[in-house]
């Protein structure tokens, strides 16, 4: 029996009256890929900033399970829940502007990260960023400019390569194709699903592109007024969906 | 084996005056190793929908689908996912990937997603690429950018790469001249000879007739 890497029951977090999420339960596997859609205000992005440590829940449990050792997020102390989120979580912006610093350079803001978690040897920490540059296909003569010089795909990769490079366990993405272009946003697509599949990247994936879920996710959930919905395999959800709305989301999407 | 067990499938439109389509009321039928089971009928008649209830993209109403002796109807979708990966290959009518992804890696993936190294998946995608009668210059390429009949033969490479149990094939041979068609039907031949259960969708006689496959008539199963 595998144990889940991630385990939410009952999450809940509402803004004083108004209902964030309500009543979450889900379980996510190691290599997993879980997309959440919904349409706006359904709750998709309180949901990943309760998981991702983002926000304070008003109630509920997460549990990571990371290499056998447990850690009950929402009871650990605050220093022991900032070293979890910097060494085992990472978080990818819909808007790269909101994940990297513009006025340091490509390769200072993934260095940054890795010195975050431990790295001193300056030389080491080059050398890694360069790799990882070429990993997301920045051409590594770059890797001293500011991020301001770089087009929104560049960015968005470079947020990519400064989010993956510490080995997160699990990786938070909003929309992280939102903002981008549609030629742009088929190769940040394609480099996401290619380093989804070499490296075993367990992600949670918000996006309210039903595409980029029956692309990359292997399991999604739908939400709808802060609660889940319908849940299940992603082309089992999006083939055969058993809700009303859900139903209404999958046939309203526009085929080229 | 595959054994589908009085299956009940319905749709309900919820948003078309809810509507109810019953597309199956206790389908049986089984398929056994080795064999190559074709499902026949009209076009709406539902022969995908078979395909997709034991892949699990459907969701069955009532009965039971068994494969490797486990229930699709009751497991959990990480267990499904995991049947997938070891034991279901499944080629479906039209080829799904992402604009950019060469030929080559489409066909190495699956492979690659279950731990084989790159090497072997590499050496193997390439003989299936020449078996499949695929140009040397198209593959590093994306197959976005193929002929029908080529996506055809890239999906079904995607597909048979692995050494799995079961097979569910949509139309496999539509969209092929005869000379490729023959090579795909020499492909399934290979995969059933092996001990592969297979259940297909084959629009021809004569893919029909040379698979030598045991004919499941979907009208009369569908009448009770």
């Amino acid at each position: 029996m595998i144990i889940p890497l991630l385990k939410v029951t009952n999450l809940s977090k509402s803004y004083d009256n108004i209902v964030g999420c309500k009543n979450i339960s889900m379980s996510l596997y190691p290599g997993e890929v879980l997309g959440i859609v919904g349409e706006s205000g359904s709750g998709k992005t309180t949901l990943i900033n309760c998981l991702s440590g983002n926000l304070e829940p008003d109630r509920g449990k997460i549990i990571f399970n990371i290499n056998n050792k447990e850690t009950d997020f929402l009871n650990i102390s605050e220093s022991e829940k900032r070293k979890f989120i910097r060494t085992d979580l990472a978080f990818v912006h819909q808007n790269p502007r909101d994940g990297l610093r513009l006025n340091v350079s490509a390769g200072g803001n993934i260095g940054e990260k890795l010195m975050s978690v431990g790295y001193r040897h300056y030389g080491n920490i080059r050398s890694l960023a360069t790799k990882w540059m070429n990993k997301v296909e920045i051409d590594k003569s770059r890797i001293d400019d500011l991020p301001i010089t770089f087009s929104g795909g560049m960015l968005q990769r470079l947020q990519i390569a400064k989010n993956l490079i510490t080995s997160p366990n699990v990786i938070f993405m909003d929309e992280p194709t939102g903002g981008l272009d549609v030629s742009v946003q088929a190769r940040v697509l394609d480099l996401i699903r290619s380093l989804v599949n070499e490296l075993n990247l367990t992600v949670i994936i918000v996006s309210h592109d039903l595409a980029v879920i029956r692309l990359l996710a292997d399991k999604m959930i739908v939400m709808k007024n802060g609660t889940v919905i319908e849940s299940g395999l992603s082309d089992q959800v999006l083939e055969d969906p058993q809700q009303e709305y859900t139903q209404l989301l999958v046939s309203s999407v526009l085929h080229v | 084996m595959i054994e589908v067990k009085k299956v009940n499938k319905s749709f309900t439109l919820f948003n078309q005056n809810n509507a109810k389509i019953t597309v199956f009321k206790n389908l049986n039928f089984e398929v056994n190793p080795g064999e190559i089971v074709a499902l026949k009928g009209p076009s709406g008649i539902g022969k995908s929908s078979i395909l997709k209830m034991i892949y699990g993209s459907y969701i069955i109403d009532k009965g039971a689908i068994i494969i490797n002796n486990k229930n699709i109807a009751t497991l959990s979708a990480q267990e499904i996912l995991k049947l997938r990966k070891t034991s279901i290959g499944y080629v479906s009518q039209f080829l799904k990937v992402i604009p950019r992804i060469s030929a080559l890696d489409v066909i190495m993936e699956p492979l690659l997603n279950s731990g084989d190294n790159k090497n072997n998946a590499y050496k193997k995608s390439i003989k299936l690429l020449k078996d499949l009668n695929i140009e040397k210059n198209l593959w590093h390429l994306s197959p976005l950018t193929f002929s029908g009949g080529e996506q055809q033969r890239i999906n079904i490479a995607r597909g048979f790469i692995k050494d799995l149990p079961y097979l569910l094939l949509d139309e496999p041979t539509a969209s092929l001249d005869s000379k490729n068609r023959d090579i795909i039907i020499n492909l399934i031949k290979a995969k059933s000879n092996r001990g592969v259960s297979i259940i297909g969708i084959f629009h021809d006689e004569y893919s029909r007739k040379k698979l030598n496959v045991r004919e499941i008539d979907l009208n009369i199963e569908t009448k009770h």
